[in-house]
């Protein structure tokens, strides 16, 4: 009977395109900005690019509560760290403080996140941490429900050391297919581009999304 | 409980899982009647709606059988609009099997048995069924969804039945009250009444609201009427 | 030490004493009673000067009205305010318990506290709940950042816009948005888009009903519009309905003389001896 209520039960969750890839001299982040609670679109211009110190990103994908509070707690965790060190910390530290979170608390939460950042020691890195709690580093990392899309499109075309502008135009593309094909994926592409300068973020309205073939 | 903690991998979970289809929609609506000496009234509101939304403001669920008989049905609206289908089919084959129109009386029991026809499968639909008996007195019958009949002065039923019903067992029955004459209901208090209540159930129950249509049944024949209600 | 005249405080947060007790009686067959939820249309947006945000009255219960007239904008600070759907118990008592401490940071940190504040310690407390605590708010206020607005989740997610809507209704009141809503939008106007908005949920949404209250938080000011808009007019009874004298059954009497009356004069208070 509860037909129109299941905003009260569904849990609200990020059915995602994100993804992340490295280019010569720093690391592209993007994501869709779409936010669905069952076939309800709750939010169309989300920001799944969370913040957590200065020069290290995170993609969310799953649960917006959980990813939501571990992005909190991260921050909070590795500002705590940087007091500590007198300098910002290192990507490989962040992804590992939410490898920690997300394998410990396993049973109980659904969040695929993608960590992206610089640092002085390794320039950009990318670490993918799926359900589960796993953690690997990759040059480009896709993630959410749209990626199955478009892995072979990522396979194909992604080239280490792109200029900026080439990895920016990848990951809009990219992005675009996702989210032309995923039914929980849309809105706009929400683009940031993370160098040592620290990052600059963009965004690509709808209607301005590169086109495709279209019957 | 088990200490043992059970890690949960969704993605290699093959338990079967088992799909269910439930054949039924409560509509909502609710069907007050009144019988009196000469005269008979229903009443039904004209709100269709599921779940939390409306599917329209103006649906009539009275459905005229003969010039004295008048159903009203609230529920399931799909199993309404089976059942009166074949109701109607029904009385037109017993006018021309016997060159007359079925009376009141025989309408009841003949939805009485259509009704448990379908015992183990039934229409999921409040029927309250009213008309002239063969004297021209008004009479109520008062169905449950498997065919059983009843006959009463008074009856509401539907979504807001229960809200419904004692009230006019007071007002109408004049239960639990001492000192008061048994005097048969006129037909404007009686139309009042119908109002009235709806107006009340359209206070408590959200699926009785928008407005209502009223069948006033006498010798004369059938007098529609309609009444606004309130429309959240 | 616990004794009749002086009871034990209990410890503080939920007591799950009576889980397991519960459990074993739901399997037996004993459901658990349902709670008042309200099936609700709630809403809010930003404007030129501040936020607007706005409810309607009606809580149910299962299928019936169990208030016609019930308040879903809470009191958060004086500066915020928050409108609740869900479950009635956990909006009331989640917003009541963020604004004790609300108060608590204002008088600890002597400034006016943020929105952002509100929404963190919301978020936090809903997500250790992992959604058991039924409550979907709109969070809305004017801080020293300007006008804050956030969508609150059971679950405990958050997100921040210019103008949202939360509830059964929520979707026709989105509706509206969508269609009118537009950046900088003049106080009356933005007044209007609330009251509209709300309107949609009362009249399509069954779970929403009765009147439309608004609350217009600027900057340094609050006007809350308990009972703006009367969306609907009860209808006129056509008959009286009074009971004649006698028609009550009257089953025992028994009459008891007062006897008498003690009257004790309490003087006025003397002064206190200060020396």
């Amino acid at each position: 009977m509860e037909l129109a209520n299941d905003w009260m039960n569904a849990a609200h969750s990020t059915g995602t395109s994100i993804m992340a890839a490295t280019f010569d001299g720093g690391v592209v982040v993007g994501a869709d900005s779409r936010t669905t609670t069952g076939a309800y679109i709750a939010n169309r211009v989300t920001d799944k690019l969370t913040k957590v110190t200065d020069h290290i990103y995170c993609c969310r994908s799953g649960s917006a509560a959980d990813t939501q509070a571990i992005a909190d707690i991260v921050g909070y965790h590795l500002e705590f760290h940087s007091m500590e060190l007198g300098e910002e910390p290192l990507v490989e530290v962040g992804a590992n403080v939410f490898k920690e979170l997300c394998y410990n608390y396993r049973d109980s939460l659904s969040a695929g996140i993608l960590v992206a950042g610089w640092d002085k020691k390794h320039g950009g890195q990318i670490y993918s941490i799926p359900i589960g709690g796993m953690c690997v580093k990759q040059s480009v990392s896709i993630g959410g429900s749209g990626s199955s899309y478009v892995y072979g499109y990522v396979d194909s075309n992604y080239k280490l050391n792109m200029t900026k502008d080439e990895c920016v135009k990848f990951v809009i593309t990219t992005l675009a297919l996702a989210m032309s094909r995923d039914g929980s994926s849309g809105g706009v592409v929400r683009v940031g581009i993370i160098t040592e300068k620290g990052v600059e973020r963009k965004v690509v309205l709808g209607d301005e999304l590169p086109k495709f073939f279209e019957e | 409980m088990s200490l043992v903690v059970k890690p949960n991998f969704p993605d290699y979970q093959t338990a079967p899982v088992q799909r269910g289809f439930n054949p039924y929609a409560d509509n909502g609506g609710s069907v007050v009647a009144i019988a009196g000496d000469d005269f008979v009234i229903i009443g039904a509101d004209t709100r269709l709606s599921a779940g939390f939304s409306i599917y329209t403001r103006e649906q009539n669920k009275l459905f005229p059988l003969s010039s004295t008989t008048v159903l009203g049905c609230s529920g399931c609206w799909c199993d309404t609009l089976t059942l009166t289908r074949i109701l109607k089919s029904r009385m037109q084959m017993y006018q021309q099997e016997h060159n007359k129109t079925m009376s009141t009386t025989a309408c009841a029991q003949m939805l009485s048995t259509m009704l448990y026809y379908k015992r183990f499968f039934p229409y999921y639909i409040s029927n309250v069924l009213v008309g002239l008996d063969n004297d021209g007195k008004g009479v109520v019958y008062s169905y449950d969804p498997i065919g059983h009949c009843e006959k009463r002065t008074h009856r509401a039923g539907g979504s807001a039945g229960a809200l419904l019903q004692p009230l006019l067992d007071n007002q109408i029955g004049k239960k639990n009250m001492l000192n008061v004459k048994e005097e048969p209901v006129s037909q404007q208090r009686a139309l009042s009444i119908i109002k009235d209540v709806f107006i009340s159930a359209a206070e408590r129950d959200i699926y009785t609201g928008d407005s209502i249509l009223i069948n006033i049944i006498t010798k004369d024949g059938i007098k529609e009427e309609t009444f606004q209600l309130r429309k959240d | 030490m616990s004794s009749i005249l002086c009871p034990e405080i209990p410890s503080p947060g939920f007591s799950f004493e009576n889980c397991r007790r519960n459990a074993m009686l739901e399997v037996k067959g004993h459901a658990m009673p349902k709670a008042q939820k309200t099936g609700t249309t709630i809403v809010g947006i930003i404007y030129k000067d501040g936020v607007i945000l706005g409810a309607d009255t009606r809580a149910t219960e299962d299928t019936t009205v169990a208030d016609k007239n019930c308040e879903k904008i809470h009191y958060l600070a004086p500066n915020m305010y928050c409108c609740g759907a869900g479950t009635a118990a956990d909006t009331e008592m989640t917003t009541q318990m963020v604004a004790s401490q609300l108060e608590l940071h204002r008088l600890y940190t002597n400034r006016v506290v943020r929105v952002a504040t509100a929404n963190q310690m919301l978020k936090q407390y809903l997500f250790r709940y992992q959604g058991y605590i039924g409550a979907a708010l709109v969070l809305g206020g004017v801080d020293s950042t300007g006008p804050n607005l956030y969508c609150i989740y059971p679950h405990g997610s958050t997100d921040k816009l210019p103008y949202t809507t939360m509830g059964s209704g929520s979707l026709a009141a989105m509706a509206v948005f969508e269609s009118r809503w537009k950046p900088d939008l003049e106080e009356a106007e933005g007044i209007k888009l609330v009251r509209d908005a709300i309107a949609a949920g009362i009249f399509n949404d069954l779970g929403s009903g009765s009147n439309v209250d608004v609350c217009v938080i600027k900057k340094g000011s609050v006007d809350y519009k308990r009972t703006y808009d009367e969306a609907n007019i009860k209808g006129q009874k056509q008959n009286s309905y009074k009971y004649p004298r006698g028609v009550t059954d009257v089953l025992s009497t028994k009459v008891v003389d007062i006897e008498e009356v003690s009257v004790r004069v309490i003087g006025a208070p003397e002064d206190m001896e200060i020396a």
